[in-house]
């Protein structure tokens, strides 16, 4: 019997750290296990004890990608709990602050991370070299994202200002408007880059699945709405945990997530957004879904990449909407007054639902928090892709079938994505 | 005008990887005093591709995991990015967030607009979040800020008082 190991040296980040075990018998997968290893099982543990006016400038810390996501998640979630009603504008400033998370994450994603694969290119680097207009346009592009939260946020990396009750600080109008003539570029770029992205070739896996995202009557959801699936499910943050569990996995340190009716994997993300909000994009996203050749339902995974093209368009448009109605909340923070109980909150991470929950005292001091992040909401759910579509590949070197097993798992866009290579294969071949 | 950036990568919450930011955080006080110099402190590693536009030089600081081993934790390791970005070595940068920071570089190089770049990495032991520094790289911060003021001053030219 032949036997053989293989150890892609494994790139440590505290977003996570992936490892793939892929045993193979005769041409059949005997064993298959996605490790991840999700950060914020500490961060759970560090709120506990702590008085809700330090959450928000904790759980940013969780995640360089996605700051604002947990800082929504947990703000939205302890100002119900509290009753508390925020100043006039507060509610756009905060969506704004999400449309720029949401451009500097997706651009990352389709450009640095996705497209090298789809392109063959090794990374980024190597892409730069070959094609420095696309990188160019892609970099600056992120970056009005990442300005926009600096402008908002009070800083570039884990934003200051968002407060329980409002903003410390918000932003001048003419600060904001300055944002327009480059809003207005990037939203002319969108075309031309959806066009890219539907001339790239992917890997195709469609499948039945259930996807799930927030749903808004009125807009495309980011901050607020209820959940609701592409199986017809509705329910709301606060069944979250009667609805969804999170389960301890033998194989693994990481934690599944699934449906607790049926015990079936869901899918979130951008797809499941689009999926269950194609009625609330705006013009050019609409314009951007057809260049892509996205066509719904969609539930082929692989057409995440349109979807995240989409949502950049959606997040342009919607931010030099917001500016242009900007009126700075005056005062920019409610008075809050803290009360025990539980408060519960999803909102639109990049990358799919991000559900936190805390139990709080009188006091205002956290008891215990709970955070289900995308990343592991997603994680059964790409170990079943993996497992359609290794079978495809199986005789490939282990380069290549690494390489390939990296893009399934990237297409989702995990936490672990951050890595050009991120994945540690170990594939037993007897 | 800036001629010379400072810039401390890495994450406060994850064991050695708060290093590099360590380092030039303490530096800061002794950084400000030479003209010329800004000191950043950037989680991000893909931001640092913006904060080497318009330069003539950047010093940036971050733990570093050398695959294979071959360096002891705390072990101080300096390179200069050269038209590839970092020395193969280090491309598996700790950087905690988004692309890596060799990867960071690498794009400025291939698009023609790094400065000149000088990296100062410290060998990390361990990154889990919540930990504190490990022992060893605990007891190389202080020998790292000397060394990234030290890098500062001679590119921040003559002409900078000495901090």
């Amino acid at each position: 019997m032949t036997h053989r190991s293989v150890e892609v040296p494994v790139i440590a980040r505290v977003e996570g750290e992936g490892a793939l075990h892929l045993s193979v018998s005769d041409h059949e997968i005997v064993d298959l296990r996605l490790e991840i290893y999700e950060p914020p099982r500490f961060f759970e543990a560090f709120l506990a004890g702590r008085h809700f006016s330090e959450v928000p400038d904790i759980v940013p810390r969780i995640c360089g990608i996605c700051p604002v996501a947990y800082q929504m998640s947990a703000i939205h979630g302890l100002e119900l709990l509290f009753g508390v009603e925020v100043p006039g504008g507060t509610r756009e400033l905060r969506r704004l602050l999400y449309c720029g998370e949401w451009i500097e994450s997706h651009v990352l994603h389709v450009f640095l991370l996705a497209a090298p694969d789809f392109l063959g290119f090794d990374n980024a680097i190597e892409m730069a070299k070959v094609a420095p207009d696309l990188v160019k346009t892609a970099l600056e592009m992120k970056r009005v994202g990442n300005d926009l939260m600096a402008a908002i946020g009070g800083r570039e990396i884990h934003p200051v200002s968002p407060r329980v009750g409002g903003f410390s600080k918000a932003p001048r109008r003419r600060d904001l408007e300055a944002f327009l003539p480059r809003l207005e570029w990037a939203l002319g770029e969108m075309p031309g880059i959806a066009d890219f992205v539907a001339g790239l070739s992917s890997p195709s896996l469609p499948r039945p699945t259930e996807m799930v995202s927030l749903v808004h009557p009125d807009e495309y959801p980011m901050n607020e709405g209820s959940l609701g699936s592409t199986t017809g499910r509705s329910f709301d943050a606060s069944t979250f945990e009667e609805v969804t569990r999170e389960v301890h996995v033998e194989h693994s340190n990481a934690l599944h997530s699934e449906m607790i009716d049926k015990g079936t994997p869901y899918f979130v993300g951008p797809l499941a957004r689009v999926n269950l909000n194609a009625d609330r994009l705006t013009p050019v996203a609409r314009d951007c879904m057809d260049r892509t050749g996205l066509s719904l339902p969609q539930a082929d995974p692989f057409f995440s990449m349109a979807a995240r093209v989409v949502e950049t368009a959606v997040a342009i448009e919607e931010s030099i909407r917001l500016i242009r109605g900007y009126e700075p909340p005056e005062p920019p923070m409610a008075e809050v007054k803290p009360r025990a109980g539980r408060a519960m909150w999803v909102t639109e991470a990049p990358r799919g639902i991000l559900y936190h929950r805390y139990d709080v005292d009188d006091d205002g001091r956290i008891l215990e928090a709970k955070i289900v992040p995308p990343t592991s909401q997603n994680l059964r759910h790409m170990e079943e892709d993996l497992r359609l579509f290794v079978p495809d590949v199986l005789d490939s070197s282990d380069e290549d079938l690494t390489r390939m097993c990296e893009m399934v798992v990237r297409n989702y866009d995990p936490c672990i994505s951050c890595a050009t290579h991120f994945l540690r294969l170990d594939i037993k071949r007897t | 005008m800036t001629r010379v950036r400072v810039i401390g990568c890495g994450n406060l919450d994850a064991g050695d990887d708060a290093a590099g930011l360590l380092a030039v955080r303490e530096a800061r006080p002794r950084l400000e005093e030479i003209r010329g110099v800004e000191v950043v402190e950037s989680g991000a590693a893909l931001n640092v591709v913006h904060l080497l536009d318009d330069l003539s030089a950047a010093v940036v600081v971050d733990a570093v995991r050398t695959p294979g081993g071959g360096r002891d934790p705390g072990e101080i390791v300096r390179a200069e990015a050269g038209p590839e970005g970092l020395p193969a070595e280090l491309r598996t940068s700790l950087s905690s967030h988004g692309l890596g920071l060799a990867e960071a570089i690498g794009i400025a190089a291939a698009l023609e607009r790094a400065p000149r770049v000088v990296f100062l990495g410290v060998e990390a032991l361990d990154a889990t979040a919540g930990h504190p520094l490990s022992p060893a790289v605990a007891a190389a911060v202080p020998e790292l800020v000397e060394q990234v003021v030290r890098e500062a001053t001679l590119l921040a030219g003559p002409s900078a008082p000495v901090a």
